[in-house]
């Protein structure tokens, strides 16, 4: 009688735990792990010893395909070395991430979005990788912006997987219907801001739902919003920062970022060629005149709107320069990795020149090294070189800051005030160059 | 009482001693979460909310009342209070208004009442994600449903979504389909609770409906009712879910309430320590109004 009470409890106890506690335990950092020392451990002389890497990045695909091949091959290479990769959804990835960190659970390597490394560098999370790279890295070989775009305080802190640019799509027919010449594919020959917004101009017509231009990836918050907001700031001359990352001030609300603010906002108040909302897919189902986007759009083009064939490609537009956005995921080892020599090799397995090639082959990502362009010739050939020649000669890093998530907060709320509450452009520059000062007086 | 003069005091002792170990045992693991993921979380939230704590960097300095001196003079924690009060004072009346309408209409069973019960019911159990998703849709400026009706009507189209002066009704609109089925539920067993008699005694003094209705139905629904007042106010003020798919707390921020601020400061701009700040505060807020409407609902009407 007592003993089957007693089981009876120690089953509800185990369930009843589990019930009560499902949920709570979701990313609850656990307490202990924060005790345990970091990285102390002599790595590199394991030789032969069993190693296991942890790596960690978001959801994609094509992305993940890949890097099931490039591990099954690095294994083979290297068979004391076993790499456990964990993909997670996108949404929860960089929440995922920091709160691993945070408690010391993090993994070896983890996959991190270009304009937050100076962040994860400047909090200590992440390791430089200048010695890696000079042994067999082959740095020189990676475009300059990408090198740049991950420099902070003069140290190299990750290896790119690919880059990311994006290029005017436009719809042939409703350029045709309206009789308005085709932009050139010439990658040196990009249309200026106003010309887009006069062909725009002709397309617009909002009573039979054809909308003229989506100018930025519509408004809102979000990393991809303000990648491409950031541009239309460079294209007409601006700077966000001061050339020693110090202040906003004397630089965001210079007359050029003015000006390219009074122009976005113009687009979607004055003429009225953008739309504040958009139908989805506006461009795939012909809705849409013009748009942005970056290579990874032509497969889902090809792919999923089989029957929609008016799009093309143009050169992305520019106003007193041709300034084109650029940058995206790579991989960096965490400070708590304790075997960083062994995951570096998984690093430079991926992301050295041969593992680019096959990353190439089945992402179709903008590669990251100049190698890789050369190797495949449809990246010489339209449409696919507009996006290769912006990307090494055009492209501007967004800015390197351990302030960079209140920067690229600012900049999206800066535009989508001069856009949706019509106030002052002064006003408004002035509270964003406040809200960046004030982050960056705090990261100092 | 054969059985007690034999066994005596001690056995009776023994016998109650086993019970409370059984119900300690039992209230064990639902304590023990309760310790673990609420309230240390907790109390680690009030010592964080007094540190320089960056999310990825575990070490951090104590900087006393910086973050919540900081918190008063920004701006943007203000302005997503004040988005939060503005979900709270539509949506409390409004919701409990058409929950309790909703109670009334499928309190008597008939044939029918079974199925709008469980119709209005039915969004409750629809996960945020999916309902907000769906929302989306339906606001579209040229593809949604609303504006398709309103068009219908003759009425001039909204901007649901991209209007900063009416986003916050689209929300709203969103939470109210989303739980006034939960609290029709609850009135439906309020009401139930009402004696037939007292209704039956109105009725042979010749009271007429409405009268039935505001002095019999509300003044013995007045504990339903606290309850659903003082949950629907915590819920509103903390509204977040639809927020984040809907709107991601714009356009030009009108949607962003405090607890998508206290979000956004804590894991996108990594501030653990001022998030856990404006957290605090938001909690005292919440806890003070709670106080205050128990307080109001008090009542010594038995029955």
């Amino acid at each position: 009688m007592k003993k089957s009470m007693g089981t009876l409890l120690a089953v509800l106890l185990a369930t009843g735990t589990l019930a009560g506690c499902g949920g709570g335990g979701n990313g609850a950092a656990s307490p202990s792990g924060a005790s345990e020392p970091a990285g102390t451990s002599a790595a590199g002389e394991n030789g032969g010893e069993k190693v296991t890497i942890t790596y960690w990045r978001h959801d994609n695909e094509a992305e993940v395909k890949a890097l099931k091949q490039l591990i099954a091959s690095f294994q083979a290479k290297y068979p004391n070395v076993t790499v456990k990769m964990e993909v997670i959804p996108y949404a929860d990835y960089e929440t995922k991430i920091r709160t691993a960190l945070a408690g010391g659970k993090a993994p070896d390597v983890m996959g991190i979005d270009g304009p937050f490394v100076a962040s994860y560098a400047h909090q200590d999370a992440i390791v430089p990788l200048d010695d890696y790279f000079a042994q067999n890295g082959d740095l020189d070989d990676i475009t300059a912006p990408v090198r740049e775009s991950l420099t902070y305080k003069d140290k190299i802190w990750a290896a790119p997987l690919n880059d990311a640019s994006v290029a005017m799509f436009y719809n042939k027919k409703l350029f045709e219907d309206k009789g308005i010449p085709l932009p050139s594919q010439n990658p040196e020959e990009a249309w200026t801001w106003e010309q887009v917004r006069d062909a725009a101009a002709k397309i617009n017509d909002p009573a039979h739902k054809i909308y003229g231009w989506d100018p930025a990836w519509g408004l809102g918050p979000g990393e991809g919003s303000a990648f491409v907001k950031m541009t239309y700031l460079w294209q007409a001359g601006a700077e966000i920062l001061s050339p020693d990352g110090q202040t906003a001030k004397g630089y965001l609300d210079s007359a050029e970022a003015k000006k390219a603010l009074t122009f976005f906002g113009g687009l979607y108040n004055d003429s009225k060629v953008a739309p504040k909302e958009l139908p989805p897919e506006a461009f795939e189902s012909g809705k849409l005149g013009i748009a942005m986007n970056g290579p990874w759009f032509l497969p889902v083009l090809q792919n999923n709107f089989k029957n929609f064939k008016d799009w093309a490609v143009a050169p992305l537009w520019k106003d007193a320069k041709q300034v084109t956005p650029m940058g995206s995921w790579n991989m960096a080892i965490t400070k708590q990795s304790k075997h960083p020599r062994e995951a570096w090799e998984f690093v430079n397995w991926v992301t050295g020149k041969e593992g680019a090639k096959v990353w190439y082959e089945v992402t179709k990502n903008l590669p990251a090294r100049l190698s890789v362009a050369d190797a495949f010739p449809e990246l010489k050939e339209y449409p696919l070189n507009i996006w290769v020649k912006q990307s090494s000669t055009y492209a501007k890093p967004r800015p390197v800051s351990p302030a960079y998530p209140a920067i690229s907060k600012a900049i999206t709320d800066l535009f989508e005030d001069v856009t949706l509450k019509k106030g002052n452009v002064d006003d408004a520059v002035n509270r964003a160059v406040e809200k960046i000062d004030k982050a960056l007086s705090s990261v100092k | 009482m054969r059985r007690n003069r034999g066994a005596g005091g001690a056995g009776r002792y023994a016998f109650r001693l086993q019970e409370e170990r059984a119900a300690y045992a039992f209230i064990f693991p639902a304590v023990a979460c309760l310790l673990l993921f609420t309230f240390y979380p907790m109390i680690d939230a009030v010592v964080v909310s007094f540190k320089d704590f960056n999310l990825i960097n575990p070490q951090a300095d104590f900087v006393g009342f910086g973050n919540y001196k900081e918190l008063f003079a920004d701006r943007a924690f203000w302005d997503s209070l004040l988005h939060s009060f503005h979900f709270a004072i539509v949506v409390i009346p409004a919701q409990t208004a058409i929950a309790l309408g909703l109670a009334l209409l499928v309190r008597r069973s008939t044939r029918l009442s079974g199925l709008f019960r469980t119709v209005y019911f039915l969004p409750v159990v629809i996960a945020v994600g999916v309902a907000s998703t769906v929302f989306r849709l339906l606001y579209n400026q040229d593809v949604g449903l609303f504006n398709a009706l309103l068009k219908l009507l003759g009425l001039p189209q909204v901007s649901f979504l991209s209007d900063p002066g009416v986003a916050m009704y689209g929300v709203m609109i969103l939470g109210m389909w989303k739980s006034a089925g939960f609290f029709m539920i609850i009135f439906l067993a309020g009401l139930n609770n009402i004696p037939k008699t007292i209704y039956e005694a109105a009725e042979v003094d010749g009271a007429s409906r409405p009268r039935m209705f505001f002095h019999i139905t509300l003044p013995l629904l007045r504990r339903t009712l606290a309850f659903v007042v003082v949950i629907t106010t915590m819920d509103a003020i903390k509204i977040s879910g639809p927020v984040f798919i809907l709107t991601n707390g714009g356009p030009a921020g009108s949607t962003t309430t405090a607890t998508y601020f206290i979000v956004q400061e804590a894991f996108d701009q990594m501030r653990m320590g001022y998030a856990s700040a404006a957290a605090m505060v938001l909690f005292a807020i919440v806890l003070a109004i709670s106080v205050l409407q128990m307080r109001a609902f008090r009542t010594d009407v038995e029955y």
